[in-house]
Protein backbone atom coordinates (compact mmCIF):
# COMPACT_ATOMS: atom_id res chain seq x y z
CA UNK A 1 0.00 0.00 0.00
CA UNK A 2 1.19 3.49 -0.87
CA UNK A 3 2.34 5.34 2.25
CA UNK A 4 0.33 8.42 3.27
CA UNK A 5 3.58 10.33 3.54
CA UNK A 6 6.92 9.42 2.11
CA UNK A 7 9.97 11.39 3.19
CA UNK A 8 13.15 10.88 1.16
CA UNK A 9 16.62 11.91 2.33
CA UNK A 10 15.65 15.24 3.86
CA UNK A 11 18.42 17.45 5.21
CA UNK A 12 18.12 20.87 6.71
CA UNK A 13 20.52 23.21 8.44
CA UNK A 14 20.22 26.51 10.27
CA UNK A 15 23.58 28.13 9.61
CA UNK A 16 26.22 25.83 11.11
CA UNK A 17 23.65 23.72 12.96
CA UNK A 18 22.47 20.70 11.04
CA UNK A 19 18.89 20.16 12.13
CA UNK A 20 18.13 17.11 9.98
CA UNK A 21 20.58 14.73 8.37
CA UNK A 22 19.38 12.66 5.46
CA UNK A 23 16.14 11.51 7.08
CA UNK A 24 13.84 9.10 5.23
CA UNK A 25 10.55 7.89 6.68
CA UNK A 26 7.40 6.29 5.30
CA UNK A 27 4.17 6.79 7.19
CA UNK A 28 1.73 3.93 6.48
CA UNK A 29 -1.95 4.62 6.08
CA UNK A 30 -3.99 4.11 9.24
CA UNK A 31 -1.02 4.30 11.59
CA UNK A 32 -0.42 6.44 14.63
CA UNK A 33 3.10 7.48 13.82
CA UNK A 34 5.13 8.82 16.72
CA UNK A 35 8.14 11.01 16.15
CA UNK A 36 10.17 10.94 19.27
CA UNK A 37 13.27 12.78 20.30
CA UNK A 38 14.73 15.03 22.97
CA UNK A 39 14.41 18.81 22.72
CA UNK A 40 16.17 20.15 19.66
CA UNK A 41 16.32 16.80 17.88
CA UNK A 42 14.62 18.08 14.72
CA UNK A 43 11.01 16.94 15.23
CA UNK A 44 9.38 20.30 14.61
CA UNK A 45 11.81 21.06 11.79
CA UNK A 46 10.73 17.89 10.04
CA UNK A 47 7.03 18.67 10.47
CA UNK A 48 7.68 22.25 9.33
CA UNK A 49 9.23 20.93 6.14
CA UNK A 50 6.44 18.50 5.31
CA UNK A 51 3.91 21.30 5.93
CA UNK A 52 5.82 23.69 3.64
CA UNK A 53 6.64 26.42 6.14
CA UNK A 54 10.33 25.48 6.19
CA UNK A 55 12.44 24.78 3.15
CA UNK A 56 14.65 21.67 3.14
CA UNK A 57 18.23 21.96 1.96
CA UNK A 58 17.89 18.70 0.06
CA UNK A 59 15.56 15.74 -0.20
CA UNK A 60 11.87 15.49 -1.01
CA UNK A 61 8.56 14.37 0.37
CA UNK A 62 5.30 13.15 -1.10
CA UNK A 63 1.81 13.26 0.41
CA UNK A 64 -0.82 10.74 -0.71
CA UNK A 65 1.44 9.31 -3.40
CA UNK A 66 2.25 12.66 -5.00
CA UNK A 67 -0.74 14.98 -4.64
CA UNK A 68 0.17 18.71 -5.02
CA UNK A 69 1.31 19.87 -1.61
CA UNK A 70 -1.26 22.62 -1.06
CA UNK A 71 -4.14 20.30 -1.98
CA UNK A 72 -2.68 17.67 0.35
CA UNK A 73 -2.45 20.18 3.21
CA UNK A 74 -6.13 20.97 2.82
CA UNK A 75 -6.83 17.34 3.74
CA UNK A 76 -4.53 17.40 6.72
CA UNK A 77 -5.40 18.89 10.08
CA UNK A 78 -2.23 20.27 11.60
CA UNK A 79 -0.94 21.75 14.79
CA UNK A 80 2.64 22.96 14.44
CA UNK A 81 4.62 24.14 17.46
CA UNK A 82 2.26 26.80 18.82
CA UNK A 83 -1.44 27.61 18.47
CA UNK A 84 -1.46 30.33 15.78
CA UNK A 85 -4.62 32.42 15.68
CA UNK A 86 -5.77 36.01 15.22
CA UNK A 87 -5.67 37.38 18.75
CA UNK A 88 -8.53 39.80 18.26
CA UNK A 89 -10.96 37.22 16.86
CA UNK A 90 -13.07 34.74 18.80
CA UNK A 91 -12.49 30.99 18.53
CA UNK A 92 -15.57 30.72 16.35
CA UNK A 93 -14.40 33.42 13.94
CA UNK A 94 -10.84 32.10 13.87
CA UNK A 95 -12.17 28.73 12.79
CA UNK A 96 -14.07 30.45 9.97
CA UNK A 97 -10.72 31.49 8.51
CA UNK A 98 -9.28 28.00 9.01
CA UNK A 99 -12.32 26.55 7.24
CA UNK A 100 -12.14 29.08 4.40
CA UNK A 101 -8.50 28.31 3.66
CA UNK A 102 -8.73 24.54 4.03
CA UNK A 103 -12.11 24.55 2.26
CA UNK A 104 -13.58 22.21 4.81
CA UNK A 105 -15.57 22.34 7.99
CA UNK A 106 -17.29 25.74 8.08
CA UNK A 107 -20.42 24.00 9.40
CA UNK A 108 -18.40 21.72 11.62
CA UNK A 109 -17.21 24.44 14.01
CA UNK A 110 -19.71 23.90 16.80
CA UNK A 111 -18.98 20.16 16.85
CA UNK A 112 -15.21 20.54 17.18
CA UNK A 113 -15.53 23.33 19.75
CA UNK A 114 -17.70 21.01 21.83
CA UNK A 115 -15.24 18.19 21.30
CA UNK A 116 -12.31 20.20 22.67
CA UNK A 117 -14.40 21.73 25.46
CA UNK A 118 -14.44 25.33 24.24
CA UNK A 119 -18.10 25.61 23.32
CA UNK A 120 -18.89 27.84 26.31
CA UNK A 121 -16.07 30.22 25.45
CA UNK A 122 -16.28 30.14 21.69
CA UNK A 123 -17.24 33.80 21.43
CA UNK A 124 -14.39 35.02 23.62
CA UNK A 125 -11.41 36.49 21.88
CA UNK A 126 -8.38 34.25 21.46
CA UNK A 127 -6.18 36.63 23.46
CA UNK A 128 -8.31 36.02 26.56
CA UNK A 129 -7.61 32.26 26.49
CA UNK A 130 -5.29 30.39 28.83
CA UNK A 131 -2.40 28.36 27.40
CA UNK A 132 -4.39 25.13 27.66
CA UNK A 133 -7.44 26.67 25.96
CA UNK A 134 -5.28 27.95 23.11
CA UNK A 135 -3.89 24.47 22.69
CA UNK A 136 -7.39 23.02 22.71
CA UNK A 137 -8.46 25.46 20.02
CA UNK A 138 -5.47 24.45 17.90
CA UNK A 139 -6.47 20.81 18.24
CA UNK A 140 -10.04 21.77 17.39
CA UNK A 141 -8.86 23.59 14.28
CA UNK A 142 -6.93 20.49 13.22
CA UNK A 143 -10.05 18.35 13.63
CA UNK A 144 -12.26 20.75 11.66
CA UNK A 145 -14.06 19.14 8.74
CA UNK A 146 -12.80 15.61 9.47
CA UNK A 147 -9.40 15.57 7.73
CA UNK A 148 -7.84 12.29 6.55
CA UNK A 149 -4.60 12.91 8.36
CA UNK A 150 -3.67 14.71 11.56
CA UNK A 151 -0.23 16.17 12.16
CA UNK A 152 0.17 17.05 15.82
CA UNK A 153 3.30 18.64 17.20
CA UNK A 154 3.44 18.26 20.98
CA UNK A 155 -0.37 18.19 21.19
CA UNK A 156 -0.51 17.95 24.98
CA UNK A 157 1.59 21.08 25.60
CA UNK A 158 -0.02 23.18 28.28
CA UNK A 159 -2.84 20.72 28.99
CA UNK A 160 -3.75 19.51 32.45
CA UNK A 161 -3.61 15.75 33.22
CA UNK A 162 -7.29 15.31 32.38
CA UNK A 163 -6.73 17.15 29.10
CA UNK A 164 -3.76 14.93 28.28
CA UNK A 165 -5.86 11.81 28.87
CA UNK A 166 -8.66 13.26 26.72
CA UNK A 167 -6.30 13.87 23.84
CA UNK A 168 -4.91 10.37 24.13
CA UNK A 169 -8.42 8.92 24.00
CA UNK A 170 -9.27 11.16 21.09
CA UNK A 171 -6.23 9.99 19.15
CA UNK A 172 -7.15 6.35 19.76
CA UNK A 173 -10.73 6.94 18.72
CA UNK A 174 -9.86 8.86 15.55
CA UNK A 175 -7.30 6.24 14.59
CA UNK A 176 -9.97 3.54 14.97
CA UNK A 177 -12.13 5.57 12.61
CA UNK A 178 -9.35 5.27 10.06
CA UNK A 179 -7.39 8.50 10.43
CA UNK A 180 -3.65 8.46 10.06
CA UNK A 181 -2.06 10.45 12.85
CA UNK A 182 1.48 11.78 12.93
CA UNK A 183 2.43 12.93 16.39
CA UNK A 184 5.69 14.46 17.55
CA UNK A 185 6.55 14.48 21.20
CA UNK A 186 9.34 14.41 23.71
CA UNK A 187 6.98 12.71 26.14
CA UNK A 188 7.66 8.99 25.85
CA UNK A 189 4.59 8.09 27.76
CA UNK A 190 2.42 9.88 25.27
CA UNK A 191 3.95 8.08 22.31
CA UNK A 192 4.18 4.67 23.94
CA UNK A 193 0.53 4.63 24.90
CA UNK A 194 -0.96 5.48 21.54
CA UNK A 195 1.48 4.85 18.72
CA UNK A 196 1.58 1.96 16.29
CA UNK A 197 4.81 3.17 14.70
CA UNK A 198 7.70 5.17 16.00
CA UNK A 199 10.69 7.06 14.67
CA UNK A 200 13.38 8.29 17.00
CA UNK A 201 15.41 11.37 16.17
CA UNK A 202 18.53 12.60 17.87
CA UNK A 203 20.39 15.72 16.79
CA UNK A 204 18.87 15.44 13.35
CA UNK A 205 19.74 11.77 12.85
CA UNK A 206 17.06 9.14 12.44
CA UNK A 207 18.12 6.49 14.94
CA UNK A 208 15.32 4.05 14.53
CA UNK A 209 12.07 3.71 12.66
CA UNK A 210 9.37 1.04 12.49
CA UNK A 211 6.30 -0.54 14.11
CA UNK A 212 6.34 -0.17 17.89
CA UNK A 213 6.03 -3.98 18.42
CA UNK A 214 9.00 -4.85 16.29
CA UNK A 215 11.15 -2.05 17.53
CA UNK A 216 10.49 -2.97 21.13
CA UNK A 217 10.29 -6.76 20.90
CA UNK A 218 13.62 -7.12 19.24
CA UNK A 219 15.43 -6.50 22.48
CA UNK A 220 13.26 -8.19 25.07
CA UNK A 221 14.90 -9.76 28.07
CA UNK A 222 13.99 -12.91 29.91
CA UNK A 223 14.62 -13.08 33.64
CA UNK A 224 15.09 -16.39 35.39
CA UNK A 225 15.92 -17.56 38.90
CA UNK A 226 16.63 -20.97 40.42
CA UNK A 227 17.90 -22.37 43.72
CA UNK A 228 21.38 -22.71 42.34
CA UNK A 229 22.15 -19.57 40.40
CA UNK A 230 25.63 -20.66 39.42
CA UNK A 231 24.43 -23.94 37.92
CA UNK A 232 21.63 -22.11 36.16
CA UNK A 233 24.07 -19.72 34.59
CA UNK A 234 26.33 -22.54 33.43
CA UNK A 235 23.44 -24.45 31.89
CA UNK A 236 22.11 -21.44 30.05
CA UNK A 237 25.49 -20.65 28.58
CA UNK A 238 25.06 -23.82 26.55
CA UNK A 239 21.66 -22.80 25.15
CA UNK A 240 21.69 -21.53 21.59
CA UNK A 241 19.94 -18.25 20.74
CA UNK A 242 21.06 -16.48 23.89
CA UNK A 243 23.17 -13.45 23.12
CA UNK A 244 24.09 -12.20 26.54
CA UNK A 245 23.83 -13.29 30.15
CA UNK A 246 23.84 -10.93 33.11
CA UNK A 247 23.66 -11.92 36.72
CA UNK A 248 22.39 -9.58 39.37
CA UNK A 249 21.04 -10.43 42.83
CA UNK A 250 20.78 -14.15 42.03
CA UNK A 251 18.70 -13.28 39.00
CA UNK A 252 19.92 -14.24 35.56
CA UNK A 253 18.99 -11.83 32.79
CA UNK A 254 19.03 -13.17 29.25
CA UNK A 255 19.22 -11.10 26.11
CA UNK A 256 17.95 -13.45 23.43
CA UNK A 257 17.36 -13.76 19.72
CA UNK A 258 13.80 -12.67 18.86
CA UNK A 259 12.83 -16.33 18.24
CA UNK A 260 13.50 -17.43 21.81
CA UNK A 261 10.42 -17.60 24.04
CA UNK A 262 10.16 -18.10 27.82
CA UNK A 263 8.63 -21.53 27.13
CA UNK A 264 11.80 -22.64 25.32
CA UNK A 265 13.98 -21.39 28.16
CA UNK A 266 11.86 -23.25 30.70
CA UNK A 267 11.91 -26.50 28.69
CA UNK A 268 15.64 -26.24 28.21
CA UNK A 269 16.32 -25.78 31.92
CA UNK A 270 14.02 -28.67 32.93
CA UNK A 271 15.71 -30.93 30.39
CA UNK A 272 18.99 -30.10 32.13
CA UNK A 273 17.52 -30.84 35.54
CA UNK A 274 17.03 -27.28 36.80
CA UNK A 275 13.66 -26.14 38.06
CA UNK A 276 13.04 -22.41 37.70
CA UNK A 277 11.65 -20.50 40.63
CA UNK A 278 11.12 -17.36 38.57
CA UNK A 279 10.49 -16.74 34.87
CA UNK A 280 9.63 -13.32 33.46
CA UNK A 281 9.51 -11.80 30.00
CA UNK A 282 10.61 -8.19 30.33
CA UNK A 283 9.61 -5.98 27.43
CA UNK A 284 12.06 -3.20 27.25
CA UNK A 285 10.14 -0.03 27.85
CA UNK A 286 10.34 2.73 25.30
CA UNK A 287 11.87 4.90 27.95
CA UNK A 288 14.79 2.55 28.50
CA UNK A 289 15.21 2.24 24.78
CA UNK A 290 14.97 5.96 24.28
CA UNK A 291 17.54 6.69 26.97
CA UNK A 292 19.91 4.11 25.55
CA UNK A 293 19.56 5.45 22.06
CA UNK A 294 19.77 9.11 22.84
CA UNK A 295 22.47 8.97 25.49
CA UNK A 296 25.76 10.33 24.34
CA UNK A 297 28.18 7.47 24.18
CA UNK B 1 -8.96 36.13 -6.58
CA UNK B 2 -12.23 36.94 -4.82
CA UNK B 3 -11.65 33.93 -2.61
CA UNK B 4 -8.38 35.42 -1.38
CA UNK B 5 -9.97 38.81 -0.80
CA UNK B 6 -12.91 37.24 1.02
CA UNK B 7 -10.48 35.61 3.46
CA UNK B 8 -8.57 38.89 3.94
CA UNK B 9 -11.92 40.47 4.71
CA UNK B 10 -12.62 37.82 7.37
CA UNK B 11 -9.31 38.76 8.96
CA UNK B 12 -9.94 42.50 9.13
CA UNK B 13 -13.65 43.00 9.39
CA UNK B 14 -13.65 42.52 13.16
CA UNK B 15 -10.29 44.21 13.74
CA UNK B 16 -10.84 47.41 15.68
CA UNK B 17 -7.48 48.94 14.69
CA UNK B 18 -8.53 48.65 11.06
CA UNK B 19 -11.76 50.50 11.69
CA UNK B 20 -10.22 53.19 13.90
CA UNK B 21 -7.46 54.07 11.44
CA UNK B 22 -9.84 53.94 8.49
CA UNK B 23 -12.38 56.11 10.29
CA UNK B 24 -9.69 58.64 11.22
CA UNK B 25 -8.61 58.80 7.59
CA UNK B 26 -12.20 59.18 6.40
CA UNK B 27 -13.00 61.90 8.96
CA UNK B 28 -9.75 63.85 9.17
CA UNK B 29 -9.10 64.28 5.45
CA UNK B 30 -12.33 66.21 4.75
CA UNK B 31 -12.20 68.01 8.11
CA UNK B 32 -8.67 69.21 7.42
CA UNK B 33 -9.57 70.40 3.94
CA UNK B 34 -12.77 72.03 5.17
CA UNK B 35 -10.75 74.05 7.68
CA UNK B 36 -8.23 75.07 5.06
CA UNK B 37 -10.90 75.98 2.54
CA UNK B 38 -12.53 78.20 5.17
CA UNK B 39 -9.29 79.78 6.36
CA UNK B 40 -9.43 78.17 9.80
CA UNK B 41 -6.06 76.49 9.17
CA UNK B 42 -3.85 78.75 7.12
CA UNK B 43 -0.44 79.89 6.14
CA UNK B 44 0.22 83.62 6.62
CA UNK B 45 -1.52 84.84 9.75
CA UNK B 46 -3.45 83.36 12.58
CA UNK B 47 -6.89 83.52 14.11
CA UNK B 48 -9.25 85.55 12.00
CA UNK B 49 -6.49 87.86 10.79
CA UNK B 50 -4.00 87.56 8.04
CA UNK B 51 -3.75 86.61 4.44
CA UNK B 52 -4.33 83.06 3.33
CA UNK B 53 -2.68 81.25 0.44
CA UNK B 54 -4.02 77.78 0.87
CA UNK B 55 -7.74 78.28 0.44
CA UNK B 56 -7.65 79.19 -3.22
CA UNK B 57 -7.42 75.68 -4.58
CA UNK B 58 -10.84 74.14 -4.01
CA UNK B 59 -12.63 74.83 -7.27
CA UNK B 60 -12.43 72.65 -10.37
CA UNK B 61 -9.96 71.66 -11.64
CA UNK B 62 -7.36 72.73 -9.02
CA UNK B 63 -9.20 70.76 -6.32
CA UNK B 64 -7.80 67.47 -7.68
CA UNK B 65 -4.15 68.45 -7.37
CA UNK B 66 -4.79 70.10 -4.03
CA UNK B 67 -6.71 67.19 -2.47
CA UNK B 68 -4.22 64.80 -4.04
CA UNK B 69 -1.37 66.57 -2.24
CA UNK B 70 -3.12 66.41 1.13
CA UNK B 71 -4.11 62.84 0.38
CA UNK B 72 -0.44 62.01 -0.14
CA UNK B 73 0.14 62.98 3.49
CA UNK B 74 -2.97 61.31 4.88
CA UNK B 75 -2.19 58.06 3.03
CA UNK B 76 0.32 57.48 5.85
CA UNK B 77 -2.64 56.34 8.01
CA UNK B 78 -3.47 53.64 5.53
CA UNK B 79 0.19 52.72 5.02
CA UNK B 80 0.57 52.13 8.75
CA UNK B 81 -2.61 50.08 8.64
CA UNK B 82 -1.14 47.88 5.90
CA UNK B 83 2.01 47.44 7.99
CA UNK B 84 0.02 46.49 11.08
CA UNK B 85 -2.19 44.03 9.24
CA UNK B 86 0.79 42.36 7.57
CA UNK B 87 3.17 42.25 10.53
CA UNK B 88 0.31 40.91 12.69
CA UNK B 89 0.49 37.76 10.60
CA UNK B 90 4.12 37.32 11.60
CA UNK B 91 3.48 38.28 15.22
CA UNK B 92 0.61 35.82 15.55
CA UNK B 93 2.40 33.33 13.26
CA UNK B 94 -0.82 33.10 11.30
CA UNK B 95 1.28 33.40 8.14
CA UNK B 96 2.46 29.88 8.96
CA UNK B 97 -1.00 28.72 9.88
CA UNK B 98 -2.45 29.97 6.58
CA UNK B 99 0.10 27.82 4.74
CA UNK B 100 -0.43 24.83 7.01
CA UNK B 101 -4.17 25.11 6.44
CA UNK B 102 -3.69 24.88 2.69
CA UNK B 103 -2.62 28.13 1.06
CA UNK B 104 0.37 28.28 -1.24
CA UNK B 105 2.92 30.88 -0.18
CA UNK B 106 2.02 32.94 -3.23
CA UNK B 107 -1.64 32.88 -2.24
CA UNK B 108 -0.72 34.43 1.09
CA UNK B 109 1.28 37.11 -0.73
CA UNK B 110 -1.29 37.72 -3.46
CA UNK B 111 -4.05 38.13 -0.89
CA UNK B 112 -2.07 40.98 0.67
CA UNK B 113 -1.24 42.48 -2.73
CA UNK B 114 -4.92 42.41 -3.65
CA UNK B 115 -5.75 44.07 -0.35
CA UNK B 116 -3.30 46.85 -1.21
CA UNK B 117 -4.87 47.30 -4.65
CA UNK B 118 -8.38 47.38 -3.22
CA UNK B 119 -7.42 49.84 -0.45
CA UNK B 120 -5.74 52.07 -3.06
CA UNK B 121 -8.87 51.96 -5.17
CA UNK B 122 -11.11 52.75 -2.21
CA UNK B 123 -9.08 55.75 -1.01
CA UNK B 124 -8.94 57.05 -4.60
CA UNK B 125 -12.69 56.68 -4.91
CA UNK B 126 -13.11 58.53 -1.63
CA UNK B 127 -10.79 61.29 -2.80
CA UNK B 128 -12.83 61.56 -5.98
CA UNK B 129 -16.06 61.91 -4.01
CA UNK B 130 -14.52 64.53 -1.71
CA UNK B 131 -13.13 66.41 -4.72
CA UNK B 132 -16.58 66.36 -6.29
CA UNK B 133 -18.16 67.85 -3.17
CA UNK B 134 -15.48 70.50 -2.56
CA UNK B 135 -15.33 71.37 -6.24
CA UNK B 136 -19.11 71.69 -6.49
CA UNK B 137 -19.25 73.92 -3.40
CA UNK B 138 -16.38 76.21 -4.40
CA UNK B 139 -17.00 76.28 -8.16
CA UNK B 140 -20.75 76.60 -7.89
CA UNK B 141 -21.24 73.94 -10.55
CA UNK B 142 -19.85 70.67 -11.84
CA UNK B 143 -18.34 72.25 -14.92
CA UNK B 144 -14.72 71.27 -15.32
CA UNK B 145 -15.24 68.22 -13.09
CA UNK B 146 -13.16 65.99 -15.33
CA UNK B 147 -10.51 68.54 -16.24
CA UNK B 148 -7.26 67.36 -14.71
CA UNK B 149 -8.95 64.07 -13.86
CA UNK B 150 -5.56 62.47 -14.51
CA UNK B 151 -4.58 63.77 -11.08
CA UNK B 152 -7.10 61.38 -9.56
CA UNK B 153 -5.35 58.61 -11.47
CA UNK B 154 -2.04 59.92 -10.15
CA UNK B 155 -3.45 59.60 -6.65
CA UNK B 156 -4.30 55.97 -7.32
CA UNK B 157 -0.72 55.43 -8.42
CA UNK B 158 0.58 57.26 -5.37
CA UNK B 159 -1.57 55.09 -3.09
CA UNK B 160 -0.31 51.93 -4.76
CA UNK B 161 3.25 53.18 -4.37
CA UNK B 162 2.87 54.01 -0.66
CA UNK B 163 0.84 50.95 0.29
CA UNK B 164 3.00 48.66 -1.84
CA UNK B 165 6.08 50.07 -0.14
CA UNK B 166 4.43 49.52 3.24
CA UNK B 167 3.65 45.90 2.32
CA UNK B 168 7.20 45.32 1.14
CA UNK B 169 8.71 46.79 4.32
CA UNK B 170 6.41 44.58 6.41
CA UNK B 171 7.36 41.40 4.60
CA UNK B 172 11.00 42.31 4.76
CA UNK B 173 11.16 43.45 8.40
CA UNK B 174 8.33 41.28 9.84
CA UNK B 175 8.26 43.16 13.15
CA UNK B 176 5.51 45.70 13.61
CA UNK B 177 7.23 48.46 15.57
CA UNK B 178 10.43 48.42 13.56
CA UNK B 179 8.56 48.34 10.26
CA UNK B 180 6.41 51.33 11.20
CA UNK B 181 9.47 53.20 12.49
CA UNK B 182 11.45 52.55 9.34
CA UNK B 183 8.52 53.45 7.12
CA UNK B 184 8.03 56.81 8.82
CA UNK B 185 11.75 57.56 9.00
CA UNK B 186 12.20 56.71 5.36
CA UNK B 187 9.20 58.59 4.05
CA UNK B 188 9.74 61.72 6.17
CA UNK B 189 13.50 62.00 6.55
CA UNK B 190 15.73 59.45 4.85
CA UNK B 191 14.24 59.87 1.41
CA UNK B 192 14.57 63.65 1.63
CA UNK B 193 18.22 63.33 2.61
CA UNK B 194 18.84 60.92 -0.26
CA UNK B 195 16.91 63.03 -2.72
CA UNK B 196 18.67 66.22 -1.66
CA UNK B 197 22.08 64.59 -1.80
CA UNK B 198 21.56 63.03 -5.21
CA UNK B 199 20.13 66.19 -6.70
CA UNK B 200 22.80 68.38 -5.13
CA UNK B 201 25.96 66.37 -5.60
CA UNK B 202 25.10 64.88 -8.98
CA UNK B 203 23.30 68.04 -10.07
CA UNK B 204 20.51 65.99 -11.60
CA UNK B 205 16.80 65.45 -10.82
CA UNK B 206 17.36 61.73 -10.33
CA UNK B 207 16.78 62.06 -6.62
CA UNK B 208 13.14 62.72 -7.52
CA UNK B 209 12.86 59.16 -8.78
CA UNK B 210 13.29 57.51 -5.37
CA UNK B 211 10.52 55.05 -4.40
CA UNK B 212 8.00 57.32 -2.69
CA UNK B 213 9.29 60.58 -4.15
CA UNK B 214 8.47 59.51 -7.73
CA UNK B 215 4.78 59.44 -6.91
CA UNK B 216 5.02 62.50 -4.65
CA UNK B 217 6.25 64.37 -7.72
CA UNK B 218 2.96 63.53 -9.44
CA UNK B 219 1.05 65.56 -6.85
CA UNK B 220 3.27 68.43 -5.70
CA UNK B 221 2.35 71.05 -3.13
CA UNK B 222 0.01 73.39 -5.05
CA UNK B 223 1.74 76.59 -3.81
CA UNK B 224 5.06 75.21 -4.96
CA UNK B 225 3.65 74.71 -8.44
CA UNK B 226 2.53 78.32 -8.52
CA UNK B 227 5.87 79.57 -7.24
CA UNK B 228 7.74 77.49 -9.78
CA UNK B 229 5.55 78.82 -12.56
CA UNK B 230 6.13 82.39 -11.42
CA UNK B 231 9.88 81.92 -11.23
CA UNK B 232 9.81 80.12 -14.56
CA UNK B 233 11.93 77.40 -12.99
CA UNK B 234 13.15 74.78 -15.38
CA UNK B 235 10.86 71.76 -15.38
CA UNK B 236 12.63 68.70 -14.16
CA UNK B 237 11.17 65.47 -15.45
CA UNK B 238 7.83 64.94 -17.15
CA UNK B 239 4.78 63.61 -15.30
CA UNK B 240 4.80 60.63 -17.65
CA UNK B 241 8.30 59.76 -16.51
CA UNK B 242 7.27 59.96 -12.86
CA UNK B 243 4.18 57.86 -13.52
CA UNK B 244 6.21 55.11 -15.20
CA UNK B 245 8.86 55.19 -12.51
CA UNK B 246 6.17 54.87 -9.81
CA UNK B 247 4.71 51.87 -11.65
CA UNK B 248 8.23 50.48 -11.87
CA UNK B 249 8.68 50.78 -8.10
CA UNK B 250 5.39 48.96 -7.52
CA UNK B 251 6.71 46.09 -9.64
CA UNK B 252 9.97 46.13 -7.69
CA UNK B 253 8.04 45.81 -4.39
CA UNK B 254 6.05 42.94 -5.84
CA UNK B 255 8.95 40.92 -7.14
CA UNK B 256 11.24 41.66 -4.19
CA UNK B 257 8.47 40.72 -1.74
CA UNK B 258 7.77 37.56 -3.71
CA UNK B 259 11.46 36.59 -3.68
CA UNK B 260 11.69 37.07 0.09
CA UNK B 261 8.57 34.98 0.71
CA UNK B 262 9.49 32.12 -1.59
CA UNK B 263 13.11 31.84 -0.54
CA UNK B 264 12.98 31.95 3.23
CA UNK B 265 11.72 29.77 6.03
CA UNK B 266 8.49 31.04 7.59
Amino acid sequence: MEPILSIQNISKSYGPIQALKDVSIDVPEGSVFGILGPNGSGKTTMLGIILDVLIAKSGSYKWFGGMPNDAARRQIGSLLETPNFYHYLSAFNNLEITAAISKRGKDDRIRVLKQVGLFDRMNSRFQTYSLGMKQRLAIGAALLGSPKVLVLDEPTNGLDPAGIAEIRELIRKLNKEGLTIIIASHLLDEIEKVCTHVAILKKGNLLLNGPVNEVLLSEDQIEVRAEDAVALQQVLQAMSGIKKINVADNTVQLTCEPTITPVQVNEFCISKGIVLSHLLLKKKSLETKFMELTNDK
Amino acid sequence: MFGLLAIEWLKIKRYSTFWVLTALFLILLPLWNYEIANGVIKMGGSGKKGMNFLNTQYSFPQVWGNLGWWGSIFITFISILVIIITTNEYGYRTNRQNIIDGWKRMQFFNAKVLLVVVLSFMVTLYLFLLGGVFGRVYSGSFSGLFNEFKQVCYFFLLSLDYLGFALFISIWIKRSGLAIGLFLLYSLIIENILKGSINYYADTPWGNLLPLQASDELLPFPMLQMAKAMMAATPTLSMTTYAWVAIGWCLVYYFAGRAILLRNDW
